[in-house]
């Protein structure tokens, strides 16, 4: 019944076209001429682009009907069956984004009631059961909102939006719209509509640079699509094909206007509790950052060369199709904006960090009324989801297993290796703010401290002078909290640079700190080599002492002096509760006294300092109280070593004599004990994060424009898609 | 099964006489026609009052068969007949049955009539073998018909005269009785009056040897069919026919009258005590002919449709028994049928009467109206927007297998998927090389597994009722197997009222274990108050409300952080303020704490935590068995969300996947057959039957062993001796601990080194003894018993495992200790053989149609006879177990044995 509805109108169509013009007659007819047709059309359409205003070449129909549109009649007086017609036309997105954007603010005015009807017919179309309407509806949508906003960049958004709808009728349209929206995207529909609906979504919330200044979004937040984004998540084939296009448009529009006003998408996504839907949430994360890394790994491959890497990229870009491009020239601050809203908003979001293996997807092995057969009309399933059906189910022994946060801390390595790159910086500084919130999450912390929960994490670690590469390949299998502190470690050795990453530093000591507070209060005792931790430590002091003029002039180094002390502090009174070994205590002595010159050398800095009236004087006194106890513990052991010495005759004490001196002579020596240094600040994302934020989602905003607008623009197969039903 | 047929003459013809002076009818047995019925239907009305004839309704769906359901009539009569009786050795619960009184009356003369009918043509054959008679179990069993009747009391001295006169007697026990019966009533009254007071002293004071074989003695050898025949029923009515006489009736008479009849008076039986022999009744149903299957068939239907834990165990247990067949004939089988109807769910329907089933609309309801109370809950809590129809498909996917099963068949089937999912994992599992990534992957399946639940889910190794609530995956361990992968869950549970009928917990979610354990959070503790109480199905939906407003609130509050309105009164939340640092904040006075103290602490504290193994990489079940049990439920009560409730429980089960359990499943009804034999006759050996659930041939579960690891991992983890190892864990060789452990060592070595040389164990290397923390072994894997061995290498000749480790813990061979475990298994296997029919019945039944390897050959049941060594006198046995003592302890094989396992399979 459907299809001869559809049928029906076509061939109508065919008759009337035939009569109007000739060139245009085939249109519909069949797949093969039509392509060629289109790529005809195309050419036209861009030659008419070109000269519209020398000669008058030929026009396609649907030109001349944007025509009518611009014009300032009603066109539907001179043909009733105008709009009907119009969204039977595959849509010209260049001419009618030009035409929008060339038009001037009188001109706006005097055919702003065509766009008002242009756009509530689209709208309207959404509804129509001929699905080539609805695709190019969605379209003309697209370019509508585009090219709007590409004019009126300076306009704001009540303008736009009245030029688009109408002050009066605004409400009401925009409600339709995002009704229409929403259930097209819960359909059963074909999955490209989906997809097109998701990209029509993308293009409206990143039309204007900064996402707060797009007023039409406001309808967006009355009339909430937040459930139709959590039901694409919760399915896996929608989630397979569309999961990437939904986590970032819920990026974005949770940081809608986040500090201004109250957002129901984070109310919203701060409540979800349905674990199928949040699994799905990580799961296309955890998709995005593994491609990512899969990629960097392949690149850093082919610089020794290599054929097979080039035919992996070639796989890899079939399986991403779009997020390729991106990933492989520059860092995905969109997705990880994603996994940074889902863990600092909604706490169930921090068991799906934990699962493991989120390929194998629940609804694969269950009894899930999940349609089988896909009610496209080609007979193809989409190549993704056969792809990840194949790649995935069969086991594969070679295959480390995997989770989101181990992919994640892969994924951060990589990216802290070089933090020169603007992008890169940011998506490091975002990699610690995630880390931070896992750190002081309490389940979050349980699981990464689980004894049971052992992996092998390979970090990327950037190639030095002074270490070896391939150290390290067989890692041991420890658990997680091992691999969040080699990476902190990893990360403070390396960036003691000239244009010193303060901010990143501060965020990389806290979440030690917050770390080995949980470990203190849980009374967990982790096997790790704490060592390279102090070691890494006292470098940054040093670092600070030869770097301080340079370093003073733009950052409060006795802040982060002051954080590193306190980490020192934290090991020597209270390390009875979260040493492994007692043997781990005369070692953290040992370190100490051995790189006593550094402590020395800060003491006396801080002390100079904090006698000269100036604005580091309170910071560093606070140092200077900060370090009574390492000094005690230098005072006390150093000259028992040096008469150990002295009385052995021995001139270079080895370690283990020097320990065995720390170990004699604990009883002598009394600390004091400091305040709150078990208290840390919790995260909180403003006031001190707003502007990064700001500025992040900015440039996730303009990213995204850029990459919908690509694939708009690819919409062939949409076409030979549906117009194959008849 | 020998002290059924000692024990049951003298008690059986007390009780005989007391059912004629009851019913005041002369020659009650003896002739089978009205006069007996009519004694049948007048002692039913005291039988009726007590048991459950008000339940009639229910009956009739099973008792299509005619002889069957009026057969069924006889058991509570004579059940409760005897209930006032002086002798009932344990306090049987009166059965539950559903029998109309009129019903019942003419069963009674049907059966009778039945059993003379068909008594008389197998009199005529003549052979023990075949005939109906009690004689003919007995055929076997010689030795031990003594025994019995002077049960805990003289039982060395009559043990050889029992030998000797075994065959005549037992004929004799018949006809003495019958003869007495069918001679004139006067008679057969007083001579039993006299037996009755004899017997019903027996169980204050011991039956003396005299008059039991004077009574036995006065027998005379001829007898006639129908005699014989009221014998027989008057022995399945008695007091002392137990199941497993029940058993052994219908596995060895050929007799459709009688099979009919004893598959009846299964339903007299206490449902725990079939329950035990279902194996064997399950077996017989595969394996054996027709008539016995129609015989059992009715009470498997009728249970099945009690309960849905039987009707899994049954239909897991007919695929399982059934899988030995010819292919060919497997589909069509007998048992694949039952199966089949078993699961096809018709049972429900048929479910009528009495109990949780009643009415066959109202379970159903009853037990999904809570699922979709949760399911309706739920999509509310996270859909609320303006397109509202979504709110079902969306949740659909969280809970497939309750949701799903709405249509479905729903009674079995989310068990059977839970059950399915675990053996899928494990299938899976064993496809990944190492222990580290099987571990891994555990975790992680069972994680996805854990959002499945809450459900209709129980542990059937359990024995009390109880939901699944959450499985603490990275509690989890691969074992150690070669090229399975067998591993071990902890399972937290929610006791409740019935599996069946009570509702679903609600689920908590998993991080909310954050906010009722680390932060007072009102709404919150709310929840889990309610969740306290609730345990009905209303309550669980108005906990539901408050659960999601309490999000609500909560989160919003949680929210207020990041807007700017509220944001000044948040940011000064300085958090985690641990107890431990209490010394700041107020006090501005510099606090001083020595250096050396808090040195000393670190030490302290790491030496007062138990031992504990070091983490090894390809054995990381070490670590998780070492932890003490105790220990271990308190720890992930503390981490689980539904901790706080008050029935929370842990348990735990090993899931085995590609091992066939049905040899573990012999095993362990043999163990505690011997283990309640040992209790009955008070010799302090200790074993530790560990349960088994036999799913497929080739998937199960097993009940873990507590506190329990290998000697190999002791070994290898302590690098001490045993004895060290003993001294490290107990204490000193005089603390009471010690001694303690020490005793339990010897009782458990004990047990089980008769064990293995009844039983024929095999494959003894250290990676299959267990020690646990009281210091008892205990034996697991029985994958080589009786007829089976390894490879056939011919090692491990000995009787079985002693090695001087062992010997050096008991105190050397000298020691008190060794003398008494060699006096421990000298008690013990008089007291085994003494109950040998009971035991050898286990194995002999399960023997039929089988083709595991322990019923290699042909003559494992005669072999396994042998070995109880009825012919020898009690010095005999003595210097047999001496001689096994040494020979075990010198064996150069069990040596060789261990050295073989240590190079080719890394086991110390």
């Amino acid at each position: 019944m459907q299809q001869r509805g559809c049928v029906l109108p076509l061939s109508e169509e065919e008759e009337e076209e035939e009569e109007e013009d000739e060139e245009e007659e085939e249109e519909e007819e069949e797949g093969e001429k039509k392509t060629a047709m289109a790529q005809v059309e195309k050419k036209v359409g861009l030659l008419g682009l070109r000269t519209s205003s020398s000669k008058k070449p030929l026009k396609e129909k649907v030109v001349l009907m944007y025509d009518d549109i611009f014009a300032r009649d009603d066109p539907a007086i001179s043909n009733p069956r105008f709009w009907d017609e119009l969204f039977l036309m595959k849509v010209n997105l260049e001419y009618l984004e030009a035409k929008l954007e060339s038009l001037d603010g009188d001109e706006v005015l005097k055919i702003k009631n065509n766009i008002n009807s242009l756009f509530h017919h689209c709208i309207q179309a959404l509804g129509e059961e001929h699905q080539i309407k609805v695709v190019n509806a969605l379209q003309t949508l697209c370019a509508l909102f585009r090219g709007v906003h590409r004019k009126n960049k300076s306009a704001t958004g009540f303008d736009i939006i009245n030029m688009l709808m109408g002050f009066d009728k605004a409400e009401l349209r925009m409600k339709d719209l995002m009704e229409r929206l929403d259930s097209l995207l819960c359909g059963d529909g074909s999955e490209s509509l989906k997809s097109l609906c998701l990209k029509l979504l993308l293009c409206l919330v990143t039309v204007t640079d900064n996402i707060s200044q797009n007023t039409i979004l406001e309808y967006v937040m009355i009339n909430s699509i937040f459930e139709a984004i959590l039901q694409i998540l919760s399915d896996v084939s929608s989630r397979s094909q569309h999961g990437y296009d939904a986590v970032v448009l819920l990026a974005l529009l949770v940081n809608y206007r986040k500090y201004e006003s109250v957002n129901p998408y984070i109310v919203k996504l701060s409540i979800v509790d349905d674990e199928p839907t949040l699994d799905g949430m990580g799961m296309v994360v955890h998709q995005a950052l593994t491609e990512y890394n899969r990629q960097y790994k392949d690149k850093e491959e082919e610089n020794q060369g290599g054929f097979l890497s080039a035919l992996s990229s070639m796989v890899g870009s079939m399986f991403v199709a779009d997020a390729d491009e991106k990933l492989s020239v520059q860092t995905n601050e969109a997705i990880l904006l994603a996994l940074y809203e889902a863990v600092h908003l909604n706490r169930n979001f921090i068991t799906v960090l934990a699962q493991s293996h989120p390929e194998i997807d629940m609804a694969a092995t269950s009894i899930d009324p999940v349609p089988t057969t896909p009610t496209t009309p080609l007979g193809t399933t989409p190549p993704s989801l056969d792809l990840m059906n194949s790649a995935e189910l069969p086991l594969d022994p070679n295959l480390q297993t995997s989770n989101l946060l181990i992919t994640f801390l892969k994924y951060s390595s990589i990216v802290m290796q070089d933090t020169k790159d603007e992008h890169r910086l940011n998506s490091a500084r975002l990699c610690l703010i995630i880390l931070t919130c896992i750190a002081e999450d309490q389940y979050a912390d349980a699981f990464l401290h689980d004894d049971n929960m052992n992996f092998r994490v390979n970090l990327h670690r950037m190639p030095m002078r002074h270490r070896k590469k391939t150290a390290d390949k067989n890692s041991p299998s420890r658990p997680l909290v091992c691999a969040v502190l080699d990476l902190m470690v990893e990360f403070i050795v390396t960036h003691m640079m000239k244009d010193f990453p303060m901010d990143l530093y501060m965020h990389c000591v806290q979440i030690i700190h917050k770390l080995i507070c949980y470990q203190k209060k849980c009374r967990v005792r982790l096997h790790y080599t704490w060592r390279e931790l102090w070691s890494a430590l006292i470098n940054l002091l040093k670092f600070f002492l030869s770097n301080e003029t340079t370093l003073l002039v733009k950052h409060n180094i006795f802040h982060m002096a002051l954080q590193v002390i306190n980490l020192f502090n934290m090991f020597i009174t209270y390390g009875d509760t979260f040493l492994p070994t007692p043997n781990s205590y005369d070692e953290l002595y040992y370190e100490i006294v051995r790189m006593h010159q550094v402590f020395d050398n800060l003491y006396c800095m801080v002390l100079r300092v904090s006698t000269n009236a100036g604005q580091w004087k309170e910071p560093a006194s606070k140092v200077t109280h900060a370090l009574i106890n390492i000094r005690a513990i230098i005072n006390h052991f150093s000259p028992k070593i040096e008469s150990y010495a002295a009385v052995n005759h021995i001139s270079q004490l080895s370690e283990d004599q020097v320990l065995e001196v720390v170990r004699s002579n604990y009883d002598t020596l009394t600390l004091k004990l400091q305040d709150g240094l078990d208290q840390f600040e919790r995260y909180s994302e403003q006031p001190k994060e707003t502007a990064f934020f700001k500025e992040l989602v900015r440039s996730i905003s303009l990213n995204v424009r850029r990459n919908v607008s690509l694939n708009t623009l690819s919409q062939d197969v949409l076409l030979k898609e549906f117009s194959s039903i008849s | 099964m020998a002290d059924i047929h000692m024990a049951v003459p003298p008690v059986r013809v007390e009780e005989l006489q007391f059912h004629q002076t009851l019913s005041s009818s002369t020659s009650l047995f003896s002739c089978p026609s009205s006069p007996s019925s009519a004694s049948c239907a007048s002692s039913c009305p005291s039988s009726s009052s007590s048991s459950s004839c008000s339940s009639s309704p229910g009956c009739s769906p099973h008792h299509r068969h005619p002889l069957a359901s009026s057969l069924s009539s006889l058991g509570p009569s004579s059940e409760s007949g005897c209930s006032s009786d002086a002798i009932s050795l344990e306090t049987e619960p009166v059965p539950d049955l559903i029998i109309d009184p009129t019903v019942a009356q003419r069963a009674c003369q049907e059966v009778l009539e039945k059993l003379r009918g068909v008594g008389t043509p197998s009199q005529g054959e003549g052979d023990n073998q075949h005939s109906p008679l009690p004689t003919s179990p007995c055929g076997t069993d010689n030795g031990s018909v003594h025994l019995e009747v002077v049960d805990r009391g003289t039982i060395q001295e009559e043990d050889e005269a029992g030998v000797v006169g075994g065959w005549d007697e037992k004929e004799e026990v018949p006809a003495e009785e019958t003869g007495g019966d069918s001679s004139d009533s006067p008679s057969a009254m007083s001579e039993s009056e006299s037996v009755s007071s004899l017997s019903s002293s027996l169980p204050s004071s011991p039956l003396p040897p005299v008059s039991a074989s004077s009574s036995l003695s006065t027998s005379s050898s001829s007898s006639s069919s129908t005699s014989k025949q009221s014998w027989l029923l008057r022995l399945f009515e008695s007091k002392l026919f137990d199941v497993s006489m029940a058993i052994a009736y219908l596995y060895k008479s050929k007799e459709p009258g009688v099979q009919a009849y004893i598959g009846n008076r299964l339903f007299s039986f206490p449902e725990s005590d079939v329950d035990f022999h279902l194996p064997q009744l399950l077996s017989m149903y595969v394996h054996m002919d027709e008539e016995l299957a129609e015989a059992i068939r009715p009470y498997l239907l009728q249970r099945c449709t009690q309960s849905v834990a039987f009707s899994l165990e049954c239909a897991w247990l007919l695929g399982a028994y059934s899988s030995d067949m010819h292919i060919s004939r497997q589909h069509h089988s007998r048992g694949n049928k039952f199966r089949k109807h078993i699961l096809s769910n018709l049972l429900q329907q048929t479910a009528g009467g009495e109990g949780v089933d009643s009415a066959p609309g109202s379970p159903s309801e009853r037990y999904l109206s809570p699922v979709r109370a949760h399911r309706h809950q739920r999509s509310k809590s996270d859909a609320a927007g303006p397109v509202g129809v979504r709110g079902g498909i969306k949740r659909s996917g969280s809970n497939p297998k309750v949701d799903g099963s709405l249509e479905e068949p729903v009674r079995l089937t989310p068990q059977r998927e839970f059950i399915k999912s675990l053996m899928v994992i494990g299938k899976r599992l064993a496809t990944l090389p190492t222990k580290e990534q099987k571990t891994q992957r555990l975790i992680s399946e069972l994680l996805l597994l854990n959002h499945k639940l809450p459900a209709r889910f129980w542990l059937p190794t359990a024995n009390f009722h109880h939901h699944v609530v959450r499985i603490p995956h990275t509690q989890a361990v691969v074992l150690n197997s070669k090229d399975k992968a067998p591993y071990l869950i902890n399972v937290e549970v929610l006791e409740c009222e019935s599996f069946e009928t009570s509702s679903i917990p609600v689920r908590i979610p998993e991080t909310r274990v954050r906010s009722t354990c680390s932060t007072e959070n009102l709404p919150d503790c709310g929840v889990a108050a309610e969740g306290r109480s609730g345990v009905g199905v209303v309550t669980t939906v108005s906990n539901y409300d408050n659960d999601d407003e309490a999000w609500a609130v909560d989160d919003i509050g949680q929210l207020q952080v990041e807007l700017p309105e509220v944001h000044t009164s948040s940011c000064d939340n300085l958090s985690q303020f641990s107890v431990d640092s209490i010394t700041s904040t107020e006090s501005k006075e510099p606090v001083f704490i020595a250096a050396g103290d808090i040195r000393r602490r670190l030490s302290e504290n790491l030496a007062h935590t138990p031992t504990t193994f070091r983490r090894d990489p390809e054995d990381p079940s070490a670590v998780a068995l070492k932890e003490p049990w105790e220990e271990k439920v308190r720890r992930i009560r503390e981490g689980s969300p539904y901790g706080g409730l008050p029935n929370w429980r842990l348990l735990s089960v090993i899931v085995k996947c590609g091992d066939d359990l049905r040899q573990e499943l012999l095993a362990y009804q043999v163990l505690s057959q011997l283990q309640s034999i040992w209790e009955q006759e008070r010799v302090p050996l200790w074993i530790k039957p560990y349960k088994i659930l036999v799913v497929s041939c080739d998937s199960g579960m097993i009940e873990p062993v507590l506190n329990a690891v290998s000697l190999h991992q002791v070994r290898k983890q302590s690098q001490l001796s045993l004895l060290d190892y003993f001294l490290q864990e107990h204490g000193g060789p005089t603390t009471e601990g010690f001694l303690t452990a020490q005793r339990n060592f010897v009782r458990s070595c004990a047990g089980y080194s008769l064990i293995c040389y009844l039983l024929q164990v095999k494959d003894r290397h250290n990676g299959n003894i267990l020690l646990d923390s009281e210091g008892h072994i205990i034996h697991i894997d029985f994958g080589f018993i009786l007829s089976s061995s390894p490879r056939n290498l011919g090692f491990e000749t000995s009787a079985f495992k002693l090695t001087s480790d062992f010997v050096d813990v008991m105190g050397g061979l000298d020691g008190d200790m060794f003398n008494y475990y060699k006096m421990l298994m000298l008690q013990g296997l008089i007291a085994a053989r003494k109950h040998m029919e009971k035991v050898v019945q286990i194995v002999e039944i399960m023997q039929q149609g089988s083709q595991l390897p322990c019923f290699h050959g042909s003559s494992t049941v005669r072999q396994l006879k042998e070995r109880f060594h009825m012919s020898l006198t009690e010095e005999q046995l003595q210097v047999l177990v001496d001689q096994m003592v040494d020979a075990s302890m010198r064996s150069i094989t069990t040596k060789l044995y261990d050295n073989f396992q240590y190079f080719t399979n890394g086991i110390m």
